[in-house]
């Protein structure tokens, strides 16, 4: 007898659950979302990037009529917010930079509230200011914060085996400055939030965008002085997140306050400008890297001098020097490493976390050297970084494992769809020469895949649940900002209860409902939540399986759930239907409803002092070769082609992982060839899109993806994170083009062209 | 923001031109410029809003007398898509073609991109080498005035507030003429010119004649290469004048500084991409 087949959904093209509601421009986001009474907030920035405020007069404003509050630091409690707690909601003494909130008002409308900001009047007194952070470093300079008399908002120091014995080892040493530029994540949806007090008890519920909704709580509760039970956040869909969400900002508080003050609901929107202005950026830096090797081809030592612009304020994204340390001391193997990073105040606009987290800085300077120190020592590029590669089973000096290791796959798999080693050396050979160029560049990268233990706790948890017609509801503390997670989710919990993708929903959207989770960020989600899910559903499955048992007269191992039916596991024949069990345990004697819960945590740890231990429970690795074509007479580089080979433990949703690394690939073009925030006096310049460019459809490449399964021991159904690894390698990959195409390498971003051309300028004929 | 007062919509050329009169109406077309300018607080609406788009007049290409027509009200897609335009004058299609985007095409016209006068503007070039006039009425009269004469500076022309650009009218070009217009951003779509050039001639036995050379966003308008053309006028076209035509270009533009590139840079543009055209006007 032929019993149905059941095919697997793991691997599987699946559409993102919410792409329908998105496509139809049907999607709810926060903009769309008015509750009764609500009143209009704005916020009135500083004209000046470092001044003492003398004074405010907020009279005019609050006497017009339709104004329900008007706000200073005077009227609510000083409580700074950010890692470093420098940064008060609003400013009372003074003004650091461009974003800086003096003063905030509520009213019956938008129009209103934008007139009463214009009649807000503000003294102040300049102080000396610091654009260049090699500036604020230097000794008498002017202090941005009393806290940080040296304006040293954070620093870092690592250091494995001896670089002084490294250089010593060396054949060929190579050193270099690179200067990365100010980028922003350009999400779609702007910044926003609804504060409504419930009027009797006191509670708070905040309709935000947040991509850390349990942090947030808990941060929230602190600022406000209140006690975190009492307040609820519930994300409407996110417009893109990238890690944009990751922080609290002034602005959310600031909306509570004003809700506070008129008992109303308050909504507070950025305008698109707004966006540009203040919320967060991607880190510039200055990367002095100095490497070594031996004639043989293997890396002796580097040594790492960082300097991060971190602007007015501390945000998570002072933080990133951790990736950046990863991808020194482990990307390849080298056995001495001594990395320092200084995050210095300015004022200009403070910088936060972004996709990638500095690991596009980082793998920037390391994978130019790479080709340098490969040239110097007359070796073939891809045969160098080969020869260096990590190999799974390896434990690096920073104490990462790597249990399962694709890198040579990814570089094997890369450089042989493309001809790399043969295209870098025939069209190396026209280097020097004008006209329309070609050239090919390699880079790259490893990233954490699962996971990242730099909170005490990297878990999430999950409940779930079936109804009597076998409909299944995650509750699961992932948040979904447009990354494909809920798909994934219910696809995992599928395969291991046997329904359809359309008998799941997925709630994740409530603090009230939903479980812990740490938040969206080091690319992490499927790999946590993920396993947290899988876990939630083989229980459940247990109890169905033990149910189903006592009715059928089979043991439980023999019996299996597929089809939405349950099955004999020997040949999938049908024993009955799911929905008929789940009403027969429900409607028993013994009467029960299947509800589960599991909570996983990854087995990673918590890094010491010195930044050594094993951060991630799984790891990410990738290699990008892009080939570009570049106009010596206008400086114009346009990308051709991207073969992109990607470690990815196990593709579980081909079509939602494509999207991740087209996504990635094309943001990562942006950051090396166009997208710059130039800032002038701790003002930005062009705080739109007509003059900010992000990648348009015709310039992005055509693209050779390729996934190479290494089937993570620990990841679920082998998967590892993968959300951050494709944007990373892009910059890296095309200044080695550049390179390759023309003999100059230029070491600052973008690659815009009037910068490749007065790079290019006199030294070609 | 002004409030305005009185929103006019005329169906016939006469109405719009008796609400100009006064001089205080503002000229709706498809409002690509003047909606981004309203919202930018850069320019604030006058008390009677004019919305000319339901002229019939102003939408009609004809061609007669050695001349062409174009309406102030056809569309940077019709200038691209017109099969009479692009047989009559295909610089402007080509021009079309590196405009804006879809969206931005369907709404922009010609003449608004004409009165907008911006240095950057992309069909002005094309307009300048192709000795194009500006025809203009008001309710007192009609007046036509050449291209090159229009302009006084960015955002600045000789039309008195209470005249209306109906359309631009261009002598049909030559036999033998070879024509060519180059727009340099950065990116392929959506952008607006860090420099142009048009360039249009007669190509005889290996020389040049009636050179018309324009130059866009290296001044304060755009701009004829009078020196340039002077260079390229009856000369045997050969690698030595094409370096001697692309110097004199570098030296005659008057670029400025800004957030889309700098005058140096500019300049070498200048310089590199008329060498371009020139050399590939050549191998032709
Ligand atoms: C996203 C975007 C991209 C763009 N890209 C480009 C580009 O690549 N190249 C380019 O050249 N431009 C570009 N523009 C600018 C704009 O689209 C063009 O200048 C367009 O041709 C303007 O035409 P319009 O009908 O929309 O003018 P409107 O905005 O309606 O009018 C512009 C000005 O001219 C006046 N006006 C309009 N018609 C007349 C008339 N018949 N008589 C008298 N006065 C009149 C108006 O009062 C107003 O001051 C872009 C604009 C946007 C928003």
């Amino acid at each position: 007898m032929n019993a149905p087949q059941h095919a697997s959904l793991i691997g599987q093209r699946i559409p993102k659950m919410d792409a329908p509601e998105k496509v139809a421009g049907k999607t709810r986001y926060i903009q769309d979302l008015n509750l009764p009474g609500q009143l209009y907030g704005l916020i009135l920035r500083t004209e000046r990037v470092h001044a003492r405020i003398v004074s405010i007069d907020t009279s005019a404003a609050k006497a017009l009529p339709g104004v329900r509050a008007v706000l200073t630091a005077a009227d609510v409690p000083i409580h700074p917010i950010g890692v470093n707690k420098d940064n008060p909601p609003l400013k009372g003494d003074k003004v650091r930079c461009e974003r800086d909130e003096v003063a905030a008002v509520a009213a019956d409308s938008l129009e209103i509230a934008q007139a009463a900001l214009k009649l807000i009047t503000v003294e102040y007194e300049d102080l000396p200011p610091l654009f260049d952070p090699r500036d604020s470093i230097k000794p008498g300079a002017p202090v941005i914060h009393e806290a940080k008399p040296d304006n040293v908002a954070m620093a870092f120091d690592y250091a494995h085996g001896d670089v002084e014995q490294g250089e010593a080892d060396s054949d060929v040493v190579v050193e270099d400055e690179f200067t990365l530029h100010r980028v922003t994540h350009c999400c779609m949806g702007v910044s926003g939030v609804i504060a409504d007090f419930e009027p009797v008890s006191g509670n708070l519920t905040l309709y935000s965008n947040t991509q850390v909704p349990f942090l947030h709580k808990r941060e929230f509760a602190e600022v406000l002085g209140m006690d975190p039970s009492r307040i609820r956040i519930i994300q409407p869909p996110i417009g893109g997140g990238f890690g944009s969400k990751l922080d609290i900002y002034p602005f959310e508080p600031i909306a509570v306050y004003l809700a506070r003050a008129t008992r109303r609901p308050v909504k507070l929107i950025f305008t698109r400008e707004e966006e540009f202005i203040a919320s967060p950026t991607r880190q510039p830096a200055i990367i002095r890297l100095r490497s070594g090797a031996k004639r043989d081809g293997t890396l002796t030592f580097r040594t790492v001098d960082v300097l991060l612009d971190n602007g007015g304020y501390t945000s998570w994204g002072a933080t990133i020097p951790f990736v950046m340390m990863q991808t020194f001391s482990s990307l390849y193997r080298v056995p001495h490493c001594r990395y320092h990073t200084k995050a210095v105040y300015t004022n200009n606009p403070f910088a936060g976390s972004f996709r990638g987290y500095g690991n596009l800085q980082a793998t920037f300077a390391i994978e130019q050297q790479m080709d340098k120190l490969a040239d110097a020592l007359g070796m073939d590029a891809y045969q160098f970084r080969l020869k260096n590669a990590q190999e799974a089973g390896e434990i690096t000096g920073q104490g990462m494992h790597f249990k399962t290791c694709g890198f040579k796959d990814c570089l094997e798999t890369a450089a042989g769809r493309s001809g790399f080693a043969e295209k870098r050396k025939a069209l190396g050979a026209a280097k020097g020469l004008t006209g329309i160029r070609r050239g090919v560049g390699m880079a790259s990268m490893l990233h954490v895949g699962g996971g990242a233990k730099i909170y005490p706790s990297d878990g999430c948890g999950t409940i779930l649940k079936l109804d009597d017609f076998g409909h299944v509801t995650i509750m699961t503390g992932a948040s979904e900002i447009g990354q494909g997670s809920e798909t994934v989710l219910a696809q995992l919990v599928c395969e291991e209860l046997g329904v359809p993708m359309s008998a799941v929903t997925v709630v994740n959207n409530d603090t009230d409902i939903t479980p812990w989770d740490v938040g969206v960020h080091a690319s992490r989600t499927t790999f946590i939540a993920g396993n947290s899910a899988i876990g939630a559903a083989r229980k459940a499955k247990d109890k169905i399986l033990a149910a189903a048992s006592t009715v059928s007269n089979m043991r439980a191992e023999e019996l299996d759930l597929k089809g939405g039916n349950i099955v004999r596991a020997a040949d999938g024949e049908k024993v009955m239907p799911l929905a008929k069990m789940l009403r027969q345990l429900h409607f028993s004697d013994k009467a029960e409803l299947v509800m589960t819960t599991n909570y996983y945590e990854p087995p990673s740890v918590h890094q010491d002092k010195g930044f050594k231990g094993d951060v991630s429970a799984a790891y990410a690795w990738a290699t990008q070769v892009v080939e570009v074509e570049v106009d010596t007479d206008t400086g114009i580089v346009r990308l051709l082609k991207v073969w992109a080979a990607h470690d990815v433990g196990r593709v579980l949703n081909e079509m939602g992982i494509e999207g991740q690394i087209e996504g990635g690939i094309i943001m990562g073009q942006g950051y090396a060839l166009c997208e710059d925030m130039p800032v002038v006096d701790g003002h930005l310049v062009n705080p739109a899109f007509r003059d900010y460019k992000l990648i348009t459809a015709p310039e992005i490449p055509e693209m050779d993806i390729q996934f190479i399964e290494t089937m993570d021991g620990e990841g679920p159904q082998g998967a590892k994170g993968v959300g951050e690894a494709p944007s990373i390698c892009m910059a890296a990959a095309v200044a080695n083009a550049i390179e390759n195409a023309t003999g100059v390498r230029i070491t600052s971003l973008p690659f815009t062209p009037e910068r490749v051309y007065s790079a290019l300028k006199g030294k070609l004929q | 923001m002004t409030a305005i007062e009185r929103y006019l919509a005329p169906a016939d050329l006469d109405s719009a031109l008796a609400a100009l009169a006064g001089g205080n109406a503002t000229v709706l077309a498809g409002g690509t410029d003047l909606m981004p300018q309203i919202n930018a607080g850069k320019v604030a609406f006058r008390p009677i809003l004019l919305n000319i788009r339901r002229i019939p007049d102003l939408r009609a290409v004809e061609v007669g007398q050695g001349r062409i027509t174009i309406g102030a009200l056809v569309t940077i897609t019709e200038l691209k898509d017109n099969p009479v335009i692009a047989k009559a004058v295909p610089l402007l299609a080509e021009a079309a073609d590196h405009f804006a985007s879809d969206q931005v095409r369907n709404m922009g016209t010609i003449g608004g991109n004409v009165a907008n006068a911006s240095p950057a503007g992309d069909t002005l070039v094309p307009l300048l080498v192709l000795d194009a006039q500006v025809e203009l009425a008001s309710a007192t009269g009609r007046r036509s005035v050449p291209m090159a004469e229009f302009f006084t500076g960015p955002g600045r022309s000789v039309r008195r507030p209470d005249e209306l650009i109906t359309g631009l009218s261009l002598p049909l070009p030559r036999l033998r003429t070879v024509s060519r217009f180059v727009k340099f951003g950065t990116r392929p779509a959506l952008d607006i010119s860090a420099v142009s050039i048009g360039f249009s001639a007669t190509l005889d036995s290996g020389r040049l004649s009636d050179v018309r050379v324009a130059f866009g966003a290296v001044g304060p308008t755009p701009m004829r290469g009078r020196a340039t053309e002077a260079v390229l006028e009856g000369a045997p076209l050969d690698a030595g004048l094409i370096a001697k035509a692309a110097a004199t270009a570098q030296d005659e533009v008057k670029p400025i500084d800004d957030l889309r590139a700098s005058a140096w840079y500019r300049r070498e543009l200048i310089h590199n991409l008329l060498g371009k055209v020139l050399s590939d006007v050549v191998s032709r």
